[in-house]
């Protein structure tokens, strides 16, 4: 969907039609729910909090630039939202400290496309889900994001509204980070 | 150019994100920087480790079914509205009986009128006390506390 397709499409979801709303919801489901993955780390909370954000998306749509690209502001109340509910979250979380002290983070579930599964590949999923969930939020997403869902450099920087220059650094960091969190679990 | 500007560099280069001139530059700095080459090693390595790896994603029904999870909540989202708009509405006009009924009228014994009183403040105290409770409820996980 180039800029001007999008443009004319939000000026029809301005005027309150449903359905062209629709067709942003599918074009943006996807990044939207890999972003939320990168902040909150659960996959069921990462796909409601995205659709929660499209909801908060349609409510506020008369105040959009038509002429500016849709994801980038949307990004901005995703992350608003996906930061509350971290925060919400840590709360709950030190009002019952046994709970906290006896579970450690989840790990992100993560898969290998290959259908010749093993159990030290499985360990090694493992693994990489856990280093994955010990990212920084801002880390995590720009390597899922490139790492795990191929996403190029352009995708990136059109979705996060940063120059190419920005995901080129942001990777940089992330992956130094990640190999730190890889090497502390034992993969070399 | 400073070598801060080769680090970033590095993950276009190893990713083939780089333009021609640019990767010709990078291949010239590696040639003369050991450290970036290590790291460039290192970033590889680590590409290796997570190689057709995805991060799990919602089934093909929950795509299918998204957008009409988002809509059902806009709908929600007026019907709320409306809602609040109503109960504002109902309890207005119900203080105000309240008090031009009741309160008022000295023909009522005080200790009657401040009874009524008491028991609707009461009253709404407990209601709103339950909901918040089970409001609270519902958006936690169920179960949280159970160990798998």
């Amino acid at each position: 969907m180039n800029l001007t397709d999008e443009g004319s499409i939000i000026e029809r979801c301005k005027k309150g039609d449903r359905e062209a709303f629709a067709s942003i919801v599918q074009q943006y489901m996807k990044p939207a729910y890999y972003v939320a993955l990168g902040y909150v780390g659960r996959p069921d909370d990462a796909l409601d909090l995205s659709q929660d954000a499209f909801v908060n998306a349609f409510r506020h749509i008369k105040r959009f630039d038509s002429s500016r690209k849709f994801f980038p502001w949307f990004y901005s109340i995703l992350k608003n939202l996906c930061m509350n509910h971290i925060a919400r979250t840590r709360r709950r979380q030190e009002s019952s400290i046994d709970q906290m002290a006896e579970e450690g983070p989840v790990p992100i579930p993560v898969e290998t496309v290959d259908p010749e599964q093993n159990a030290l590949r499985r360990d090694l999923e493992a693994r990489v889900g856990q280093a994955l969930q010990r990212l920084r939020p801002r880390d995590r997403e720009i390597i899922i994001l490139q790492h795990f869902q191929d996403y190029s450099y352009q995708e990136i920087a059109d979705l996060l509204g940063i120059p190419i220059g920005t995901v080129m650094s942001r990777l940089y960091g992330a992956r130094q980070a990640m190999r730190r969190e890889l090497e502390r679990l034992g993969v070399k | 150019m400073p070598e801060d500007i080769y680090k970033p560099l590095l993950m276009g280069y190893l990713d083939s994100e780089l333009t021609a001139i640019e990767v010709l530059r990078m291949e010239q700095h590696l040639e003369q920087c050991p450290e970036c080459r290590r790291e460039l090693e290192e970033f590889r390595k680590l590409k290796e480790v997570t190689q057709n790896m995805r991060v799990v994603t919602p089934d093909a029904r929950s795509w299918e079914e998204y957008w009409s999870h988002v809509y059902n909540r806009l709908e929600r989202t007026i019907g709320w509205i409306f809602m609040s708009i109503g109960a504002i509405l109902v309890t207005s006009y119900g203080v105000y009986s309240l008090v031009a009924k009741f309160l008022l009228r000295s023909d009522i014994p005080l200790v009657v009128r401040l009874g009524i009183v008491a028991l609707v403040v009461g009253f709404c105290t407990l209601l709103i006390s339950v909901l918040r409770e089970r409001i609270f409820m519902a958006r936690m996980d169920k179960y949280e506390r159970i160990k798998r």
